[in-house]
């Protein structure tokens, strides 16, 4: 961004009328604008953004407009890949049909070993997203969406950039038009800075994401469309946290730092509870004091809530509790606090029954108040039975965002590498994952893919390659559009992805070179949970000793099962 | 379910089948029908059907199973496998070249069989408890990532020190022990008297050592722990693996003999009859 640039957008709306005494000397407004903006062109019918993409930055219009596609897009015209599982003849074939070098493939499906080598214009290659253009490749299909227009001075895409939860609509340039990105950081900061914008912000979610949120929350399922709507003006929203968490996190890991310290405190033991705190995104720890220390003895996740077991408690009580625990942000965490006397006057009364926690609660006697619980256990106070070591090893480690988490039992693993080589059989004769990790006991969490709840890796990705699978929800890697430049890896905080040379099957199983480049051409790989073949992940079913299993993080009820055996 | 509910299950499961079995077989056979050509035949299916438990080890996608599944119809159809192959031959030595070799190499495959069980039961744990987990395949580059770091140790520490007191040690005691995989036999019988003579020798230095020479030795006893547990993990994980290397080629070699029993049978069934 040159001075002309930002002397232009000072110029204009929403930023001429931000006060720039408001801001910070460390962060002005001209900094912001600088360093975490850029002003991008569109032609006409190009993708903006897509649908189902995980994106950190929003759009604001500076000139022309841009089409909102709502629904009757094909996920095909816009790169989305139908992935097909093999049949079992496919599978079986594969014994003979296996090449013997590692990342073998077909060089014929891969655009770049297509064009000449003197080639070496941009278009030659449309990997990039923003290189399909709707209007122009597929006006029929177009003609058929349910699509709304955004003009001049609007801003888009800031709730899937600030709640990091993945783009709800795909958007195309309306004819040229000009937009200005804004970075997560810039947003954040100029949300801090500004109230007009936080104002905004908010609206808009409080419109278009809050009601679906609250929705998807069984404690308020029992809702009518009028007390919801109750709730979702008193609720507040916050934030906590860093939105690039990975990053802190693999610093903290190298500095060997208390994680607690690093850690916000959302809402504090022994303190009023001043709400109802409903996780919107990210994860929160559950800790008690104990001794000079915390222990953890539960954690929280997308939907979850917090302080529900005291609040019921203090509804008409002659003598309220505090808050039995403290929450903290483990990493970013986006939350609802929906204040008491609304929860008192609206949700208590409309409570569903197998919801309330029971009448008696067992009171902590040094004041802490009531045990808490979940509102998928009603009742069921810290009822999982995971002990609180395993508990703090999974939180500080961060395993806790894992929804297909390889967990070993290293006493029943006999090392046969049975996984591994199942693994390496369906993909490539290259295994997906190392069969190695930190452990706990003797429960090791291996180097393999999680399919995080939060998949960082996915921010940042400049084609869209590493997507989740529209089925499913895993987050697979679709080989023919990436470009291998590595931001899925350097993300990933647990070093679950591979950059990995492809070979060339019909030479030989030579590697392969990008005849414009003359580079090895380079393809993230990770594991895909064999989202190609039946049966589901090869590595769990080829464990002859019952060792391995891929664990949901989010359900510590199956893992305390698992753990039990 | 638990494991143990699921042993306890196939447990039960395996006794009533093995009972009812061995009645009909025993009905049969009071009442003067043979029953060595249907336990023949039976056996031979079961035979086949565990060693197709390595053919399925090969076919990691087609939905057959779990392995887990599989292994725990390969145990318990073994353990009935045993009964019948007791039932065909008639609860005796069998006398044929031959009928012997089957005999024989029937016992060895069920006996790796149990060895190999009862070895994926009992080490797996004392791996988990015992040094740093490591992968079988790596353990000669930590070996060797061990012994740089010892040779290291030494020689700073006579560079520093100007004496031969560690170094003479090192070349006399563990230049060998750190060259390669040591002790195997021990390990196996869980026995750790080298490693405790080695260390109790290294201890018995100190009173010669400079206060940086202590410090050395520390070092080096560290890493001499270190390195017994690499031995013992190269051992007991060699366990896991080398009794496969008996019983598999073993079942190869007895479907061969039971082919050749089966085409001896019935080119001879004829005559016996």
């Amino acid at each position: 961004m040159t001075d002309e640039d930002v002397a232009r957008l000072l110029a204009i709306e929403p930023f001429s009328a931000m006060d720039p005494r408001n801001f910070s000397q460390r962060v002005p407004l001209r900094g912001i604008l600088r360093n975490d903006t850029r002003i991008r062109r569109y032609r006409n019918g190009t993708v903006v953004v897509r649908q189902g993409d995980y994106g950190n930055s929003a759009f604001l219009i500076l000139a022309g407009s841009v089409r909102v596609i709502l629904e009757g897009l094909d996920p095909k015209l816009v790169g989305r890949s139908e992935r097909r599982r093999r049949s079992v003849i496919g599978s079986v074939a594969r014994l003979i049909t296996n090449p013997r070098s590692p990342e073998s493939r077909d060089a014929r499906r891969y655009p770049q070993m297509q064009r000449p080598a003197d080639d070496q214009s941009p278009d030659a290659e449309r990997a990039f997203v923003q290189d399909v253009n709707i209007l122009r490749d597929f006006p029929a299909a177009f003609e058929q969406t349910t699509n709304d227009v955004m003009t001049t001075g609007e801003l888009f895409g800031e709730l899937a950039a600030l709640g990091r939860i993945p783009r709800s609509a795909t958007v195309v340039a309306d004819g040229e038009c000009e937009l200005l990105e804004i970075r997560w950081q810039g947003l954040r900061d100029l949300r801090k800075y500004d109230a007009a914008l936080r104002q905004h912000t908010d609206d808009r979610f409080r419109r278009f994401g809050l009601s679906a949120a609250l929705r998807a929350s069984p404690l308020l399922a029992g809702l009518s469309t009028e007390l919801l709507e109750q709730v979702t003006s008193a609720a507040e929203f916050e934030t906590y946290g860093s939105f690039d968490w990975y990053g802190t996190f693999q610093q903290l890991r190298k500095r060997d730092v208390d994680p607690l310290s690093a850690e916000p405190v959302i809402a504090e033991q022994g303190h009023y509870p001043n709400g109802l705190v409903l996780i919107r995104a990210g994860f929160a720890r559950v800790s008690r004091k104990l001794g000079h220390g915390e222990q953890t003895f539960n954690y929280l996740g997308k939907g979850d809530v917090y302080g529900l077991a005291e609040l019921v408690h203090n509804a008409g009580a002659a003598q309220p509790v505090p808050l039995a625990s403290t929450l903290r942000a483990v990493g970013y965490v986006d939350v609802v606090r929906i204040p008491t006397r609304t929860f008192e006057q609206v949700i208590l009364p409309n409570l569903p029954a197998g919801m309330r926690p029971p009448a008696a609660l067992p009171v902590d006697p040094s004041g802490g108040g009531p045990t808490p619980s979940r509102p998928d256990r009603p009742g069921g106070h810290e009822g999982h039975g995971i002990d609180p070591p395993m508990l703090e090893f999974l939180v500080e480690h961060r395993f806790i965002n894992g929804t297909a988490t390889m967990m070993i039992d290293m006493d029943r693993c006999t090392r046969c590498d049975d996984c591994v080589r199942a693994c390496a059989s369906g993909h490539d004769n290259n295994p997906r994952f190392i069969r190695h990790g930190p452990t706990i006991g003797h429960h090791m969490i291996a180097n393999a893919c999680m399919h995080c709840a939060d998949p960082v890796c996915m921010i940042g990705c400049p084609t869209g390659a590493i997507h989740r699978s529209e089925e499913s929800g895993e987050v697979v890697i679709n080989d023919l559009t990436c470009i291998g430049c590595g931001t899925c890896a350097a993300s990933c905080p647990y070093d679950n992805i591979q950059m990995v040379e492809i070979r060339d099957r019909s030479s030989n199983d030579a590697i392969m070179i990008d005849p414009a480049q003359g580079k090895a051409i380079v393809k993230a790989t990770k594991c895909d949970l064999c989202i190609d073949h039946h049966g589901g992940p090869a590595c769990e079913r080829a464990c002859p000793h019952d060792a391995l299993k891929r664990v949901d993080m989010r359900d510590l009820d199956s893992l305390a099962r698992w753990l039990r055996r | 379910m638990t494991f143990a509910a699921r042993r306890w299950f196939a447990i039960v499961l395996t006794v009533v089948v093995a009972v009812a079995g061995s009645a009909v077989l025993l009905s049969r056979s009071m009442s003067l029908r043979g029953t060595a050509w249907e336990s023949g035949w039976v056996l031979l299916a079961v035979l086949l059907f565990l060693a197709s438990y390595n053919l399925r080890k090969k076919l990691t996608y087609p939905p057959l199973l779990s392995s887990a599944t599989w292994l725990q119809l390969h145990v318990y159809v073994g353990v009935l496998s045993v009964i019948l192959f007791g039932w065909h031959i008639g609860w005796r030595i069998p006398n044929g070249l031959l009928e012997t070799a089957i005999a024989v190499v029937f016992v060895c495959v069920a006996a790796s069989g149990v060895a190999g069980l009862a070895l994926s039961r009992m080490i797996p744990g004392r791996l988990t408890v015992r040094g740093e987990e490591v992968l079988f395949e790596r353990i000669p580059v930590y070996r060797r990532q061990l012994r740089e770091r010892a040779e290291a140790v030494i020689v700073d520490s006579a560079q520093e020190s100007g004496t031969d007191t560690l170094s003479d040690f090192y070349a006399r005691r563990l230049a060998d022990f750190f060259h390669g995989p040591r002790h195997a036999w021990r390990h196996v019988v869980q026995s750790t008297r080298p490693v405790t003579e080695l260390l109790h020798e290294l201890r018995s230095l100190e009173r010669y050592l400079s206060d940086g020479e202590r410090e050395t030795l520390r070092e080096l006893t560290e890493l001499v722990q270190a390195k017994d547990n690499l031995d013992y993990h190269r051992t007991m994980q060699g366990m896991l693996k080398g009794w496969l290397f008996v019983h598999i080629p073993l079942t190869g070699v007895l479907l061969v003999l039971v082919g050749a029993h089966v085409v001896l049978v019935h080119a001879f069934a004829g005559a016996s009859a």
